[in-house]
């Protein structure tokens, strides 16, 4: 009896007895206190959470020694062990930020990146699809961002002051040799990938990784859509024609064929044209996307597509003072296909290769001029995370480029090609001191069997993050790019152009508000120059050109002022001069203008189950050469100015409509002037104005999605 | 007399911790009452926090990580405007998500969460989210019904998920209307299988039924 009242006894002191009271405050280093941080004894169900002021105190009944925890989002948890002998325990407790690379600080120099990962963009891939005046081309879309000049007869990017063959396009790694449509000159063209194929965009407008050579000015990286989730058929009706895409799903696959047919001859029969067409653009495009999971990491994408385009025009020829016809023709054969996977918990590998062959056949008065391009591009990359704060890339690239060009006149044949193989190998470290701060170090060296030179390219980027929302980056480096092939093609005794980039740029990110500003400022050396005007002597050409742009670029993008509404404004600011190619000195460059605004507004109209989307483009007159004028490059072309408005109406959940029209207003735009080759007897030389083929462009389409459940819809494409 | 000292000592070394279960159950059985009084983010972090301990001490348990995600996929709808709090918040559900779907892969409870989750994700930015996180949620929920076809909450979140695209298309809700009067009438025909377990969403099925008038 009296054994069993011994053990109530001690069973209730030990019950009763030993309370202890834990108290304290949790503080963040740098931000004070942290309020509903978890605070409990590891092993027991006694804790609490901290109140607003980050203070908590709760009580236990457990003695001798244990192990208190607090853990808060964000933070490294906490652990010490504490002693409980029923006096009250009183703590401050600080904790540290984790490291995480998701929420820290990333290098924004030169560099607009846009998918759908969970950070602040700049621009989704959604933007570059609705955005109006785009019209679904990716280039298009680009130029709504600071740092791009537009130039209407031509529709290529043109970057910082740089021409627009110093930009590459890559798609998942590998290099796309032809990305535009060819066109007519002074007519301008299109990207020749529909932008629903991509997922994410990074377009780097300078000082980028020295994983990308090969190009003087920028680097615009597509990465393609990862697996399909279900079985579909798409069909889309344009005014310019239909397509037709069916997407079959297998057990870690899926295939995507898509069928693309447009003619521009009905479209051109009810809108009036400036160009006198004597047969309207029609293309073919078929193309096949792959995508096949293998093990538990890897991804294989392939895409083929064949292209086939034609048109013909009559152009007047100022030197015979007659209409000429112009006829193009061509294939274009593109194959791209990747592969990534994780080796192990650390080490990662991607591979990628492009093959292109492309062939622009082009008649004019009786002439035959052909340019054959065939290129192709392989890369190897691996990568190390050293640890979480230490990333290590490195890899190996082979460019391959042969290029065939045939004059034939109605009495002589000219043929002239070159083929080069650029060897490229590169490393570069990316080190985070903190979460508030990373370096990139990294140098590329190549090599090119044609021009028997070896560069060396090194690269370094920083960025510090300030607070929670801004930011600022620098970035330097040396950007090295073959000469063009008009050149290449008359001599090998030729080194390659170098650009230096100097970036700075500031970031605040708050709220659905983005404000960027960067200025900037390139160094241009070994351009190409021609001395002579026997272009088909390589004696002609040397690498004595130089220049410099500078430059203030600003970027404000605001989701969140105006309900259901979305803006962007990107202003740019350029100076620079270059002497290069045929100049006679350092001038401004005719693809140049000084100032360059778009602005672009969307709202969405939940009744009437539309989206809207206006886009004002403002360019400053650039300059053109008027030979019957002293000054070179004296002349000045108007100052671009569109007003393009766009309109995607839902009629049902998987029937869209869509509607654009580029320049409403209908500003007068012109291009500057051509002019004859030679003088006539009163030694002038005659000239016409450069002016687009029509003055708007309408576009209307139906877009129909089948679903065996019937309900999705290509929302995404044009919402 | 004895054998009345023998229960009582019974009940003593029970109530001290002898045995971890009973302090399982009065924990969980607190934390649960605590929902009723959850007002604010800040009140849903501390249970959803309780419930974490809990979980980290009942590591075979899957009802504390579920209430865990539960509350953190709440504070995320809760959260007024800063998108990469809301983010934050689901990460913390998500992990837990997870690890519940590898111990208990056959709990339809778990996979309608799964489905609350990427609704919750989706409403963080619907214009960019839209496509990828309703496929998903469609998907849970697929397989949310198909290990229980009576599972209350699956069919609440389907018709919410439904009601909610119907408004955004510009389309009548109340063709729904029915399917909400259907789940709120069977409400209570649906029996946990313990006190434990999930019971959730009847007010919100009353809601619905009350929108619909």
């Amino acid at each position: 009896m009296k054994f069993y009242l011994l053990i109530v006894f001690f069973l209730l002191i030990n019950a009763l007895s030993a309370q202890t009271t834990i108290s304290g405050t949790v503080k963040a280093q740098k931000d004070g206190t942290l309020p509903g941080a978890n605070i409990y004894l590891k092993g027991t169900y006694d804790g609490t959470s901290s109140d607003v002021n980050g203070r908590f105190s709760f009580k236990t009944q457990k003695s001798g020694t244990h192990i208190l925890v607090i853990e808060f989002l964000g933070y490294e948890p906490f652990a010490k062990e504490i002693n409980l002998t029923g006096i009250e325990i009183n703590l401050l407790i600080e904790l540290k930020e984790t490291f995480s690379k998701l929420d820290a600080v990333t290098i924004t120099a030169g560099t607009f990146e846009a998918g759908d990962k969970k950070q602040a963009n700049t621009l989704t891939s959604l933007d570059m699809i609705t955005t109006a005046g785009a019209a679904g081309d990716v280039f298009g879309a680009l130029r709504t961002l600071p740092g791009t000049t537009t130039n209407g007869e031509s529709g290529r990017l043109f970057v910082k002051g740089g021409d627009s063959e110093e930009s590459q396009t890559y798609i998942d790694g590998a290099l796309v040799h032809t990305p535009y449509i060819s066109t007519a000159p002074n007519t301008a063209t299109r990207g020749r990938f529909n932008p629903f194929m991509f997922k994410g965009t990074i377009f780097s407008t300078g000082g980028y990784s020295a994983e990308y050579g090969q190009a003087l000015s920028s680097v615009l990286l597509l990465n393609t859509n990862d697996m399909p989730t279900q079985d579909q058929l798409d069909i889309s009706v344009l005014s310019i024609g239909p397509e037709l895409a069916g997407t079959k799903l297998w057990g870690s696959g899926a295939v995507t064929a898509t069928l693309t047919y447009n003619n521009l001859q009905p479209y051109m029969n009810l809108v009036p044209q400036n160009f006198e067409w004597k047969k309207a653009p029609e293309s073919t495009a078929a193309a096949i996307s792959i995508r096949q999971k293998t093990g538990k990491t890897g991804m294989l994408k392939v895409y083929a597509s064949f292209d086939d385009g034609n048109f013909r025009l009559a152009q007047e020829d100022l030197d015979q003072d007659k209409m000429i016809d112009f006829a193009l023709g061509n294939r274009n054969t593109f194959v791209n296909t990747s592969y990534r996977t994780a080796i192990n918990k650390n080490w990662s590998a991607a591979t990628s290769a492009s093959f292109t062959a492309d062939a622009d056949d082009v008649t004019f008065d009786g002439n035959q001029f052909d340019k054959e391009l065939k290129g192709f591009h392989l890369k190897q990359t691996i990568s190390n995370e050293l640890n979480e704060k230490v990333t290590l890339r490195g890899g190996g690239e082979w460019f391959s480029r042969s290029v065939e060009q045939t004059y034939q006149s109605p009495t002589d044949t000219f043929v002239n090609q070159y083929d080069n193989n650029t060897f490229a190998a590169f490393a570069e470290a990316e080190m985070y001191a903190s979460k508030r701060f990373v370096t990139r170090v990294g140098a590329r060296v190549e090599h090119s069997s044609y021009l028997k030179t070896t560069n060396f390219a090194p690269r370094l980027t920083a960025a510090w993050k300030m607070d929670e929302t801004s930011q600022f980056s620098m970035a330097w480096g040396w950007f090295h790019q073959n000469p063009n092939d008009d050149f290449l093609i008359y001599t090998s005794k030729l080194d390659y152009e170098r650009a230096d980039h100097y970036t700075l740029s500031y970031q605040s990110a708050k709220n659905g508000r983005t404000l960027r500003t960067e200025v900037y400022l390139k160094d241009y050396r070994n351009l190409v120059k021609q001395n002579s005007d026997e272009f088909f002597l390589p004696e002609s050409y040397n690498n004595k050109g130089s220049g410099y742009a500078a430059g203030l670029d600003i970027f404000w993008r605001d989701k969140k002022s105006i309900k259901n509404g979305d803006y962007w404004i990107s202003y740019s600011y350029l100076d620079t001069k270059r002497d290069y190619r045929r100049y006679p000195e350092l001038a401004v460059p005719t693809f140049a203008s000084k100032h360059n605004l778009s602005v672009v507004y969307k709202h969405w109209f939940g009744k009437l189950r539309s989206l809207a989307s206006v886009n004002y483009v403002y360019s400053s007159p650039r300059v053109y050469n008027n030979p019957n004028s002293e000054k070179f490059n004296g002349e000045k072309t108007l100052a671009y100015q569109s007003l393009d408005i766009s309109w995607s109406f839902l009629y049902r959940q998987n029937i869209i409509f869509y509607g654009a029209v580029t320049n409403v207003p209908g500003f007068k735009q012109e291009f500057g002037r051509r002019f004859s080759d030679q003088p006539d007897q009163n030694g002038l030389f005659k000239s016409a104005a450069i002016v687009p083929g029509s003055d708007r462009f309408y576009v209307i389409a139906i877009l129909i999605t089948l679903t065996k459940k019937g309900t999705e819809n290509q929302l995404d494409k044009i919402q | 007399m004895k054998t009345t000292f023998i229960t009582l000592i019974i009940t003593l070394i029970t109530l001290t911790g002898f045995s971890q279960k009973p302090e399982y159950y009065q924990a969980m059985g607190e934390s649960l009452g605590q929902y009723a009084n959850c007002k604010t983010p800040e009140d849903f972090q501390a249970l959803g926090n309780r419930f974490g301990m809990i979980a980290n001490n009942e590591k075979e348990e899957w009802l504390p990580l579920y209430y865990h995600a539960h509350c953190y996929i709440i504070m995320s709808f809760m959260e007024p405007s800063d998108a990469k709090k809301k983010d934050s918040y689901l990460d913390v559900a998500e992990k837990s998500l997870k690890q519940l779907e590898t111990m208990v892969p056959t709990e339809a409870e778990v996979f309608a969460l799964q489905a609350m989750l990427y609704t919750a994700r989706l409403v963080v930015n619907p214009m960019e989210r839209g496509q990828q996180y309703s496929m998903l949620t469609a998907q849970s929920l697929g397989r949310a019904s198909a290990l229980d076809p009576s599972n209350p909450r699956a069919k609440l979140l389907k018709i919410q998920n439904d009601m909610g695209s119907a408004r955004y298309f510009g389309k009548d809700p109340k063709e729904f209307c029915g399917q909400a009067a259907d789940l709120l009438a069977g409400w209570d025909s649906f029996v946990p299988k313990s006190q434990l377990h999930p019971a959730w969403g009847k007010d919100q099925a009353e809601e619905l039924v009350k929108s619909c008038k």
